[in-house]
Order: C-alpha cells, then structure tokens, then sequence
C-alpha cells in the first residue's frame, strides 16, 4: 500500500517522474504549468530526486536539453503550455521522428489570441499530428499514475515514441485531490532501467545520427513510425493490464468506459470534462435516460477500432470539446470519430464546444448535452454544433410536456 | 575506405603548369611566415599527428575551404573521445554527419537543429558527467547557427556554465544555402541579399562582434583562432579542452573562396592577411584577462585585404578609408582592454 | 481484392529505428580535380606546411618529400601557394591516366 497525499495535478506529475527514476530533467515555467517545474526543482534540491535540473532560458531549449541527454543514454521528463509548446514545436516535431522516448506533462491551454493564460485543450489538439502518442488524464490519480506508464509505452523497443500527459490546466493541474503514491520498490518493479541504443552517441561505439536522408529511406523510416503508432496501442494496453494487477487501479486503455454497457446514447470527451460527466450521466439514468460515456483517453494513436465497437449500437452520439478544428468548424473529438468510422455507417452524432478559455464545462451543459442527444436518438433534429456560452440551448422545447417521464427528466435538469 | 597503395601525383604528359607563383598578385615574401614559424609548425604537426584523421577523406567541401581546414584539425587535437555537433550550415551540408546510412566521421556526431546546438550539447554533456565519463563534447557550428538562429540557446549554454566546447567558424554569411547576408556579416561586404547597385554598396550594417559577446557572457575561455595561423590555434583547441568549469568559445575566421570570390589556393593568405591588417587580432580572454595571442609589428593596410577578394571589389576610396578608421579602433580598443584586464 | 498484399520490406534501412549513419560515407573528389600538385622530391625541405594546410588532408608523407594522394585531392591548389620551397607546382589535368 502506498502513501496518500493531497496532490495538485502538477505535484502529481512531479511524483510521477520521480518516482520513474528520470536522470535529466529540464524545464521552464509557463502558467498553468510553472507549479511543476518548482515541484521538481525542489525535489532535485531534497536530494529526493537524483537528477540534473538544466535551468534553461525557453522551452525549445527544455526538449533540446533532453534531446541531448536521451543521446547519452539518460530518462528525461519535462512539462510545457501552451504558448511554451508552440515556441517548442522545432525539436517537438523532432521528438517523434528521432523516435527519443522522452516524457512530457502537457499542461493543456488555450492559445493566444486574445492573450489568456487559462485553461483550454487547444494547445495539445494542435500538435496532434506531431507523431508523439498523446495521453489524456481526468484525474490527478491518472496523472500521476500515467507519467509513469509512459517510460514503460515510450520505451518499449517497438514503440520507442514520445509521449504527452495531457491533463487540462487548472481543473487538474491547481486543483488538489486525494492521491494514493505507490511504493518506490513496486514502481521499479514495474519500470525497468532505460535501454536507449538505436541513437547512441557514444565515443566507444561511434555512430552519427541523423544524417541527410533522401526520399526512399525516408519513407522506410516514416512508415516504420507509424507502424511504431499503431503497435503502441496494443503495448498501452499491457501496460493498463500489468498496471491494474500490481497497483490495482485503472484508468482505461486507449479509452476509459462508463456505464455504456446498456447505453442508449453515448456522450464522447476527452480529459477534465469526463469527471463531471460521470456526475451528469449518474444524475440522468436516475431520470432514466440510458447514457454512457466513452472517454478519449488516447487522441493519438486514436482507438479507432474501440470506437467503432463501443459506438456503433449506440442511437446518437454527443461529443463535448473543449477545442475546436478549423477543418469544418467541429471540435476535435467529433472529427475524429468521423474520421474513426469512415464510410462505415455511424449512429447520428452532434457536437458541443465549450469550456473555452478556463470557462467551465458545467455539469447543467453537459446534462443539456445528454439531453439533445436523446432527442437526437429519437429522431429529433438539431443543430450539429452548439457552442456553449454562445447558441441559445432552449431544452425545454425539446419536450413533449404531456409525456410524464419528459415532465420528470425536465426538471431534474434545471 | 582509404587505399593502401596510395594515388601518388606525378605530372600528366603534356600538361603545362596552372599556377605560376611569380604572377601571383601575393608575394612571396608574404609567405616568409611559414619559415619564421617553421619550428612551431611542426611542433603543431606532431600534436596534429598524435591522432588519425577523424574526417571521411572525402567531402563535398568547396575547394580550398579555410572550416573543412579547421574542422579537420580540430578532430585531430580533439581525439576520438569526442562528441560533434554539426548544426545545419556548411559542414553539414558537406556531409561531415554523413548521408543515406553513412556518416561523415569516425567519432560520434549529429545534427542538431540549427538553433539548438548548445542546448543538445549541455543534455549529452551533463548525462555523461553523471555517469563520470570525461568526454569533449563539441560543437562546429557556422556562424548562422552560432550568432543568428543559435544564439539564445547559446547564450542561456553559456549563462548556465555548461561545459562544452563551441566553436564557430564564421566564414561571414550563409554560405550553405548560397551566400546570404547573416548578422556576422561585416559592413559593405556583397552577398546575394546585400547586392550591389545603384543604391547600395552592399550590407549596410556593422557585424556582431560574437567573441566580443561571449566574452562579455563571463566563460572561463574565449578565442579568436584563425586556420591561417594552425599553431596559435591548436594551442587554443587544447586550452579549451582543459577548461571544466564552464563553456570554452573559439571564434574562427573562416575564409570561403565561393562566397567572397577569391582564387582557391589563396585561403591561407587571405586569412593571413586578416590577421596582419588588424581586421581580425587573435586573441583570448581567459577567465576575464584579455590577451593578444599573436602581435602584428606593422599592420598591413586594409586595403591589401579588400583588394584580394571580389566581395569588396565595389568599395570606394573613402569607404576604405572609413573601413581602415573603424579596423583601428576595434584594434586600439582590445589593446586597451588588454591592458586593462 | 483477393491477392494477399505482401509485407512491407525495409530494404534500405533494415533493423534501424531512426536514420543513423554506420559505415563511412566518402565522395569521391579526386574526379573534380581541373589541376593537380606535383612535389619536386629534391626541392622539398619536408618542412610539413603543405601537409598542415591541406584542406583535404590528402598530403602523404614519405621518406623523401611530401606527396598528395589523387584519390581525394581536390586540386585547390593550397599546397603549392604555401610551400616555402617552391617544390609543388600545380599541373593541369589532361584526363589521362
């Protein structure tokens, strides 16, 4: 049995890092990230962490920092936002195509303009085609418990891909939760030294790496990535299963379930907003609405095949957003399920965007949300995307007022 | 790679002379250096020898580079027991890292993104310090990735006291993608991006003094080392390697016969000429203490040195006489900063 | 479709992950030679300047004098420009062997 604490998100990850053992560590504070970088700093200073804290002067140098340690052979961590994830994007994008297994807490924000500093998914959705495996977390629990995971995805010898702990900036990462933090034996029994080999610079066993690579060796090095990408899923689920038998919990694989098992429709997101979903949903079965969530717990590689299984029985769909995507004016979430079925015939899907900016998802939009999607289910017709804050959402007319059952779930909701 | 019975040179029948010494517009006298310095030649020839070469006989460096010179001196000094970084610039694209499954050298080596050199650099470095392996972990970069694109990464490197060795080799713009202006770039010279026409005598700006700006970073050691001058700079190459308490940064000068426009063989001179015109002192400041590492008896007129290359084939009487102004006191102030320090 | 689509084969870059480079990779710039260095074996004092200010580092030392390897001379001509003793003359290359 582990130790319980009361940890922000942050901390949360801090621990996570500390506890895979990382040897090289280089970060730089950027709202709603910069608790981390201080948690990690004092843990170096505590001797708590053994590790190198390169107190660099941007973000593009954090992940150059690490880039470099990876090369001598050393498990990195790092954490970023926002802004500081865009200034990082050139040796970001590399990350991937160097295939350095390197960790990093992606503290989501919206992006500027207009300037802001809050919380948002923006930031993370952007980058998704950057080729790191993307992780999604709805609790500090996960947070921490998924920074560790990904050493074990990232370096497993045929993945050998990056990986983003996603976990929305201030909703997780300032707010504290109650944390169970396992033991250090047990973590290192789980997580097993760094091997890193196939880009090595080392002086007893000369290689150069990165050489000028022309167009056919290329593409042999960028199938082998996404090849890379597609096996991650299954060793994401090992992980989640070996996870679950040695600490006892679990967070979900490629997605995280909730009482979809009888669903009638089925609401879709994607980090924080799911905690308050799984209120929401609770609160609506009560009223008798058949609803389930499937939370997206990996955007990328995307559990395609997952969705497909869970989704395709369903009657309607309701995806909440907390970003959105300038391909059709959708949130991310809903194009990727689009994208998901592809030509195959999927149930009638709406989607909500909200939670903007640090606006919250509020339990009563989402119970609206769950509501729309019935009516939806049902044969009703409404707008494919409602934006929060913005559309008017009138549910009331949504009722059939004679019906008692309609008269019941109208009122629960307000 | 490298054949054991040897090519050997010996005159194709028929074949007339192509370089005749006497209509050189240098003089021979000009070359009396290498007699007065014969005897720190070849001490500098057994420190060359001490190591094989570490660099692939054969790259595709333009002919007479003055940076492939000095990379494959340095590789020398430096030993196997090196790591390079060779950002995005010449010795990159002439494939020091290698292409297609094949690299460049004999010692580790990667390309780092243009402006992340020091960064990567500082990552490798403080992994191997932790596990107590002493290993020179270096960076060749031009002077894009060096005072341009590289610089913050650098200058956070050099603020933070990792222990890397940089050095620049500055061959005066961005020779790599084909002669464009960069911010080391001196005044009035022609580039593909500071034309010369009707309204403009080439770049109109001064360029950055980078060694100045390092030392002002307050590093344990910086240089000025030209390839012109082997001696002087091997003797520095190896003062760096034993700095280990901080970052060591040599600028060198870096003559490139494509992109300033002068004959192949007269590398060596011109970067000769450099050093005795006053336009680029060698010199080092260690721990904060300014010295002239090679003192020039009677400087040369600058005007020698603009004359030996086409890039400044434009320039005007009185723009040279303004050139020789600001060359003089550059010089006056390092004396003084000498004197003083 | 009933034919079985064959599995991908990485031809060129087998096992590796990532592209590094393992062999040496040489470009053969003895062909750009237009001129080359001949040292006059009695004129040459041995004095070792040639071979420091090659560029190519393709100056062979023998017994007798210092010679250049034509595989990888690119026939700059810095050799001969820095010879003290006058010994290397650069020649043209008439393409035969």
């Amino acid at each position: 049995m582990g130790k319980i604490d009361v940890l922000n998100g942050n901390k949360a990850a801090a621990w996570g890092a500390k506890l895979a053992r990382v040897s090289l560590l280089a970060a730089y504070p950027i709202t709603p990230q910069t608790p981390l970088v201080e948690y990690l700093a004092t843990f170096v200073a505590e001797g708590e962490i053994d590790a190198d804290l390169v107190e660099v002067e941007s973000e593009h140098t954090a992940l150059s920092v690490l880039q470099g340690g990876v090369f001598a052979g050393a498990r990195t961590f790092t954490g970023t936002s926002s802004q500081g994830l865009a200034l990082m994007y050139e040796p970001y994008i590399r990350t991937s195509t160097m295939r350095l297994p390197i960790v990093m807490a992606l503290v989501t924000r919206e992006v500027i303009s207009p300037q802001t500093v809050w919380g948002g998914q923006q930031d993370a959705v952007t980058v998704r085609e950057a080729g790191w495996i993307q992780i999604w977390c709805e609790s500090n629990q996960e947070v921490l418990d998924t920074v560790v995971q990904a050493y074990k995805i990232a370096e497993n010898k045929g993945v050998l891909l990056p990986v983003n702990v996603c976990y929305d900036g201030f909703s997780l990462s300032h707010m504290a939760e109650r944390v169970e933090i396992p033991e250090q034996e047990k973590v290192d029994s789980f997580l097993p030294k760094p091997d890193i080999t196939h880009v090595k610079l080392d002086p007893d066993k000369p290689m150069s790496v990165d050489p000028l690579t022309a167009g056919p060796m290329l593409t042999e090095f960028r199938h082998k990535q996404v090849t890379a990408m597609k096996y991650a899923k299954e060793v994401i689920e090992e992980v989640r299963q070996e996870w679950s038998q040695l600490f006892g919990r679990d967070h979900g694989g490629m997605v995280d379930v909730y009482r979809m098992e009888d669903a009638d429709i089925a609401i879709v997101c994607m980090g924080s907003p799911a905690g308050t979903a799984r209120v929401a949903i609770d609160e609506m079965r009560e009223l008798g609405i058949k609803v389930g969530m499937v939370r997206i717990r990996v955007l990328r590689p995307f559990p395609v095949e997952e969705m497909q299984a869970l989704l395709s029985g369903v009657k309607a769909i309701g995806t909440i957003d907390r970003n959105v995507s300038f391909a059709a004016g959708y949130g991310t979430s809903y194009l990727e399920l689009r994208t998901a079925f592809g030509g195959k015939r999927m149930p009638p899907m709406i989607d909500f965007i909200g939670g903007l900016g640090g606006s919250d998802v509020t339990l009563e939009q989402i119970k609206q949300a769950i509501v729309i999607t019935q009516y939806v289910a049902n044969g009703g017709e409404y707008r494919d995307v409602t934006w929060f804050g913005l559309d008017e959402v009138d549910v009331d007319q949504l009722f059939d007022l004679e019906d008692q059952a309609d008269q019941e779930v109208k009122e629960g909701i307000v | 790679m490298e054949s054991n019975n040897n090519n050997y040179s010996t005159r194709p029948k028929g074949a007339k002379a192509t370089l005749v010494k006497d209509d050189s517009f240098f003089t021979k006298k000009r070359f009396g250096f290498i007699f007065r310095e014969e005897k720190k030649i070849k001490e500098a020839y057994y420190d060359v020898t001490r190591h094989e070469d570490l660099l692939s006989p054969g790259n595709s460096a333009c002919l007479g580079c003055h940076a492939e010179l000095a990379l494959r001196t340095t590789l020398r000094i430096l030993g196997p027991n090196t790591i390079l970084a060779i950002p995005p610039g010449c010795m990159g694209g002439i494939g020091v890292v290698g292409f297609q499954g094949g690299s460049g050298t004999k010692i580790p080596v990667f390309f780092p993104l243009l402006d992340n050199t020091a960064a990567m650099l500082a990552g490798i470095k403080r992994q191997y310090q932790r596990e107590g392996r002493d290993v020179n972990v270096v960076a060749f970069a031009g002077d894009g990735g060096t005072a341009d694109a590289g610089f913050q990464s650098l200058s956070g490197a050099a603020e933070r006291g990792e222990n890397i060795i940089y050095i620049c080799y500055d061959n005066e713009a961005y020779m790599n993608t084909g002669v464009q202006r960069s911010g080391t770039t001196p005044k009035w010279s022609w580039t593909q991006t500071t034309p010369v026409g009707e309204k403009s005598q080439g770049k109109s700006q001064k360029g950055k003094d980078m060694p100045m700006i390092m030392a002002a970073h307050n590093i344990p050691y910086v240089a000025t080392a030209n390839p012109s001058f082997l001696p002087d700079y091997i003797d520095k190459l190896k003062k760096a390697m034993q700095v280990k308490n901080g970052m060591s940064y040599i600028h060198l000068y870096s003559g490139c016969p494509t992109g300033w426009k002068f004959p192949t063989e007269k590398t060596i001179e011109v970067g000769k000429l450099a050093v005795e015109t006053n336009l680029y002192p060698l010199w080092e400041c260690v721990e904060g203490k300014f010295r002239m590492t090679y003192e020039v008896k009677k400087r040369t007129p600058i005007e020698e040195y603009t004359r030996s290359m086409q890039k400044y084939a434009h320039l005007t009487d009185e723009e040279i006489r303004s050139l020789q102004y600001s060359v003089d006191q550059n010089y006056k102030r390092l004396k003084d900063l000498c004197r003083i320090t | 479709m009933s034919a079985k689509v064959p599995d991908k084969l990485y031809r060129l870059t087998g096992d590796d992950v990532a592209s590094v480079g393992k062999g040496l990779y040489v470009v053969n710039t003895g062909l750009w030679r237009y001129q080359r260095p001949v040292t006059d074996p009695d004129l040459c004092k041995r004095c070792s300047a040639c071979y420091m200010y090659c560029p190519v580092g393709c100056k062979l030392e023998l017994n007798t004098h210092y010679d250049t390897n034509l595989d990888w001379c690119k026939g700059c001509g810095i050799c001969a420009e820095v010879c003290p003793a006058n010994a290397i003359t650069m020649y043209e290359e008439v393409g035969e062997e």
